[in-house]
């Protein structure tokens, strides 16, 4: 078994992961939303930069710009269509809403792009030779983008007053707003942050991976086991759980197959659920 | 009583119906009785017990795929329907002291893990399951099938219609409001929810048997498909979580919704269905059930009503 390479993809894919998967944590721990559209942006994201490139002839560096807005606006459109109304309802609605947006948003995309698949083989291809074996350029310069933006968010939350005022809203909203901290502009700010990663994890993920309308579906539910692995509105712990499942479901489809190894992460997920709700770095979540 | 007469009437109707309906009206029929009888079955977990989850396709499929392969080895359709019911709710049996401890968002999430485990390992199994290739099945005569899957519908609504007025769905209501109370209290809540759990599984495991029956076909993406899941929760939320006649009103409405926007706008058709999810969680939670009997149809019967009314006023105060 060339446990190395493997580990090296496992850990080039977990990237991805990370990038996704924080965008949904950050909305979790500041609005207890879980965004079940997130993977669908990810899927206008790769699909757009997708048209932007091959279709309009725009540089690669410019669909890693301009998409990260787009869908920075959708996730707000969403923000104050839907999601401000039901935040302070019962959780499952919120799932439901969610639920609903993600189905509208597919079949958008559908009816956009069409049900087949859509690459970007054409940018950077190749690859170049590291530590002694050959990775594919396209996965090292998304891992290196995805793993960039997440410790920018990480040390935006950390280091600058808007970041505190975000995290003052997570721990604990009813002292943030005696603080005169506005928590609808926090929950505005980071819904469309959040919106934002995933729509850049989505141009990422166009030069490697081939997406369709329904990609979202497939890479959300993986980004929703790495936060509950991680510990949901844990940061860092989404962080280190995307690369953990990153490498396991790298080895395991080694082993046993691509349909098994994409199963196994969800095992992973339903074996920390029930030995460990609260994930591994989590806070868990405030009734 | 004017609720009495006009139920066993539209029993009756539905009834002789297969002598007036075309094959058109028929297959219309035959998926809607199968909606309103998984609509009922989640309404039991997730309307009364609360317990919301997204994984009732997994037992869905795979009474589909246990049903399959019982019809392709030689067993008549009703008994390989039994074994599927049956299968089912092992899977239950085995999954629900395990993630019966989660709740809220976990539970809800971690039973949608699940069925996608489910759906891989269809895909992944593939000398049982025959894989993305799927399982071809004689079509079974759609007048047996209409009866078959009306008398499970029929079932369920008696079912939750006598449970709505029974100790044991008070019980199950208790754990809805405030588990930790109702434990208190003495409701044995631990293994009330589990064996609620193992009920709310048999009749999808049953339905995923007629249904592959009644397409004669099935694989992986249709027995698991999410979109069965959305349209049963988008009914019983549309109807009303944990009442009588919720699921029954909103799968019919959504039935017919359903049909008349994929008649005229197969393309949004979809979108448009997880529209009026939104609307009905924005503007209408509790469903249609309870704004109208609130409203105009007092005449429908509730068991115990004022307990319910106290029920709803703390919750709404919360």
């Amino acid at each position: 078994m060339p446990v190395f390479e493997l580990l090296v993809a496992g850990i080039l894919l977990g990237g991805l992961y990370a990038l996704m998967a924080c965008g949904l944590n950050l909305v979790f721990g500041v609005m207890r939303v879980i965004n079940f559209a997130h993977g669908d942006l990810l899927a206008v994201g790769a699909l757009t930069a997708v048209s932007l490139v091959a279709g309009m002839h725009m540089p690669y560096l410019a669909a890693l710009i301009l998409v990260p807005l787009m869908t920075a606006a959708i996730g707000l459109l969403m923000q104050y269509a839907v999601i401000r109304h039901i935040i302070d309802g019962p959780p499952i609605m919120s799932l439901l809403a969610t639920f609903a947006l993600s189905t509208i948003v597919v079949n958008i995309s559908l009816l956009i792009w069409g049900g087949g698949f859509h690459g970007l083989s054409t940018v950077l291809g190749g690859s170049i030779p590291l530590l002694g074996m050959d990775v594919p350029l396209a996965r090292l310069v998304s891992f290196l983008v995805a793993m960039a933006a997440t410790l920018g968010v990480w040390w935006f939350l950390r280091s600058t007053r808007f970041g505190k005022a975000i995290r003052s809203v997570s721990q604990a909203p009813e002292l943030a707003v005696i603080s005169g901290i506005s928590i609808n502009q926090v929950r505005n700010v980071t819904f469309a942050l959040g919106a934002a990663m995933a729509g850049l994890a989505g141009v990422l993920l166009a030069p490697t991976f081939a997406s369709d309308a329904q990609l979202g579906a497939r890479f959300g539910i993986k980004a929703f086991a790495v936060i509950i692995v991680g510990g949901m509105g844990s940061y860092p712990g989404a962080m280190a759980a995307a690369l953990l499942m990153g490498v396991l479901e790298v080895f395991a489809g080694y082993l046993y197959g691509q349909v098994l190894g994409a199963a196994t992460v969800f095992l992973a997920m339903l074996v920390v659920l029930v030995v460990r709700p609260r994930g591994l770095f989590g806070i868990g979540a405030r009734a | 009583m004017r609720f009495l007469p006009l139920s066993i009437l539209c029993v009756a109707a539905l009834a002789v119906l297969p002598f007036v309906a075309g094959s058109y009206g028929m297959s219309f029929m035959i998926q809607t009785l199968i909606f309103i009888a998984l609509a009922y079955s989640w309404n039991l977990i997730g309307g009364y017990a609360g317990y919301t989850h997204f994984g009732q396709v997994a037992f869905f499929g795979l009474g589909a795929y246990v049903g399959s392969l019982a019809v392709l080895d030689g067993t008549h359709w009703l008994v390989a329907s039994l074994y599927a019911g049956v299968a089912a709710s092992l899977l239950a049996a085995v999954l629900g002291g395990v993630m019966l401890r989660l709740k809220g968002p976990y539970f809800a999430i971690g039973m949608f893990g699940i069925a996608r485990v489910c759906e891989s390992l269809a895909l992944g199994l593939d000398n049982i399951t025959q894989g993305g290739t799927g399982l071809y099945l004689v079509v079974v005569e759609q007048l047996h099938l209409y009866y078959a899957v009306g008398a499970i519908a029929l079932l369920m609504v008696l079912a939750t219609w006598r449970l709505d007025s029974s100790r044991l769905g008070l019980q199950l209501l208790s754990i809805r409001e405030d588990e930790t109370a109702a434990n208190a209290l003495g409701v044995r809540t631990t293994r009330l929810k589990i064996g609620t759990f193992v009920a709310s599984a048999f009749v999808p495991g049953v339905c995923g048997c007629l249904y592959a029956c009644y397409l004669g076909y099935i694989d992986p993406a249709t027995a698991f498909a999410p979109m069965t899941e959305l349209t049963v929760i988008a009914m019983v939320l549309l109807g009303g979580m944990g009442t009588v006649l919720g699921p029954l009103v909103g799968a019919a409405l959504m039935s017919v919704v359903n049909e008349v926007l994929w008649a005229r706008l197969p393309e949004i058709y979809l979108a448009l269905v997880g529209v009026i999810i939104l609307i009905a969680v924005l503007y209408m939670p509790r469903g249609i059930v309870n704004y109208a009997q609130r409203r105009a149809w007092r005449w429908v019967p509730v068991a115990r009503g004022h307990l319910r009314r106290m029920a709803q006023r703390k919750k709404e105060a919360a």
